[in-house]
């Protein structure tokens, strides 16, 4: 009872006059749209938990930091874009020039703590691969200017400023300006490859390389081999 | 029950979400809107979001989770006779719980809400045929896919191309349509399960559950997506060309609709198409109200959120 006279309370102090009645009966009379958690459901789903915890409960750094995706920078887009990029080149056992992905397939930002395998399981849900395409340097151009046009998006190997017409200004890649007719290894995941991040410049590419390694598995060793992660960004996007 | 402002408010915002549709015919109003005679629940894009969402989500924060959804589906049967749980695919792959058991809990506590079918979205292949009939083996539901040619494969045992539901006399026909494999699914992993087209295998599905099995409402599970500004065949595409389709309950492009959309196809039929966004945050109701002459629809859709 005493909640109860707590809720018409709190209801009273917020609604004035008339209203109070009908808005109090009205609460009752609909039960079904935030539902407490079913307790069948609830424990059957308990009961698989400890195998998920024992292989998911795995520390791989540990934050310091809030971490975030934004625009038109950020530590987590230019940690993954590092990340890319980094594994690509030592895969190829080539320089790769550029590294790229959306953010939109992201599904977490970190907070201060344990980051754990669970979590990078959900950072990142799905199971692309990473991807190395051959582009000329009109095409680079081209990229970054898609990119600016967004405001920002995760990429590495690249300087530029954003303009108030939202173009790219003193592009350097490598800390070089671009040439257009050489050619630059970009690296990237299936999914971006494929067109499901929208980087159209990315579909005009020349070679194309699918490397056969998890994009989960790059970013798990990429975070565990920074063992702590700060909110840090270097102006690479300005 | 102790209700607290916040959730109040939220609602009163839920109030606003349901809706009555515009071709409603007005036989009947009041009383027999609160006695829906078949309801018809549903989900799309579910990605192993069996926990609701934590608090360090980029969106949703708190939201979904398959208990609270649970409930939610258990209080609508306890008020409802006649009720059809619906999934139009993704079930598998977006959090731990698909690393660690490859969709196994999702189908198992599916089965346990008696779920009645779902469709195979794209991701239902993330394990290729053996990971997915190794999960399916969970599922005390068929899933439907008319559009996927799956015999001698692992899949064949677990696939229907429609179920029949029949409440009173009143036969509802359920078929499930799958997006074109190519450049979407790794053939290594789909193995030698083939797409057909989805257009004529519709118009094929309707013709046989209209004048065959003599139903009197069809519903296709799609995971076609809902529509492609390129030529990718889409949930609007097939409402507008495949005349017979009740009812379109779409995934694949994780698109929240707020109300459902009607197409009028050429023959001054409509198609009406609903779906979810993804992940169980929202789950779809449908009223159809029956009577000799016409029906009724009434729609809302729930968030699953709250403690």
């Amino acid at each position: 009872m005493l909640p109860r006279l707590l809720a018409l309370f709190i209801v009273f102090v917020f609604f004035s006059g008339c209203t109070l009645f009908r808005t109090a009966v009205a609460e009752e009379e609909v039960p079904l749209e935030y539902p407490g958690p079913d307790s069948e459901i609830a424990s059957m789903l308990d009961a698989h938990r400890g195998q998920l915890n024992h292989l998911m409960d795995v520390k791989i750094a540990t934050v310091k930091d809030t971490l975030r995706f934004g625009k038109p920078e950020s530590v987590l887009g230019n940690m993954v874009s590092d990340a890319i990029r980094s594994r690509a080149a030592n895969e190829l056992g080539k320089f790769v020039n550029v590294g790229i992905i959306g953010d939109s397939s992201f599904n977490l930002f970190f907070v201060p703590g344990r980051l754990t395998l669970g979590q990078m399981y959900e950072f990142m849900p799905y199971e692309n691969h990473v991807v190395v395409l051959t582009l000329n340097g009109h095409k680079v151009a081209e990229l970054i200017n898609q990119v600016a046009e967004m405001g920002g998006a995760p990429v590495s190997g690249v300087r530029f400023n954003i303009d108030d017409n939202n173009k790219a200004r003193g592009i350097l890649v490598n800390s070089q300006v671009i040439e257009p007719h050489r050619k630059y290894r970009v690296a990237t995941s299936s999914r971006a490859a494929n067109g499901g991040d929208i980087f159209p410049a990315l579909w005009e590419h020349e070679e194309r390389v699918d490397l056969d390694i998890s994009i989960r598995d790059v970013f798990v060793d990429y975070f565990r081999g920074k063992s702590e992660l700060y909110d840090i960004t270097d102006g690479r996007i300005r | 029950m102790r209700i607290s402002r916040k959730e109040f408010l939220k609602q009163a915002a839920l109030f606003s979400a349901g809706s009555m549709l515009p071709f409603t015919l007005s036989a009947f109003s009041g009383s027999k809107i609160e006695n829906p005679d078949i309801t018809i629940l549903y989900t799309n894009d579910t990605h192993a979001r069996l926990d609701p969402f934590p608090s360090n989500a980029k969106e949703f924060a708190g939201l979904g989770g398959i208990a609270r959804r649970a409930s939610l589906v258990k209080k609508v049967r306890a008020n409802q006779k006649n009720v059809l749980l619906l999934d139009a695919g993704d079930v598998f792959q977006g959090t731990p719980w698909f690393d660690v058991y490859g969709g196994k809990v999702d189908l198992k506590l599916m089965t346990e809400m008696r779920y009645d079918a779902m469709a195979i979205g794209n991701h239902e292949f993330d394990r290729g045929l053996e990971g997915f009939a190794e999960a399916a083996q969970k599922a005390g539901f068929p899933m439907l896919a008319s559009n996927y040619m799956v015999r001698e494969t692992p899949m064949n045992p677990f696939v229907q191309r429609q179920i029949i539901k029949e409440f009173d006399g009143f036969k509802i026909g359920i078929f499930g349509l799958g997006i074109r494999l190519q450049g979407v699914v790794d053939p290594a992993l789909h193995g030698d399960v083939r797409y057909m087209d989805a257009e004529r295998t519709a118009r094929r599905m309707v013709e046989s559950l209209r004048n065959f099995h003599r139903c009197d409402y069809v519903i296709c599970l799609s995971h076609l997506g809902y529509q492609y500004a390129d030529d990718r065949f889409d949930d609007v595409k097939l409402a507008s060309s495949v005349e017979g389709i009740d009812l379109i309950i779409g995934g694949h492009t994780h698109t929240f609709l707020d109300d459902p959309v009607i197409i009028n196809n050429s023959e001054g039929k409509a198609t009406m198409i609903t779906q979810m966004g993804h992940s169980g945050v929202r789950v779809g109701r449908l009223d159809l109200k029956l009577s000799e002459a016409n029906m009724n629809h009434n729609f809302r859709y729930y968030t699953i959120d709250g403690k």
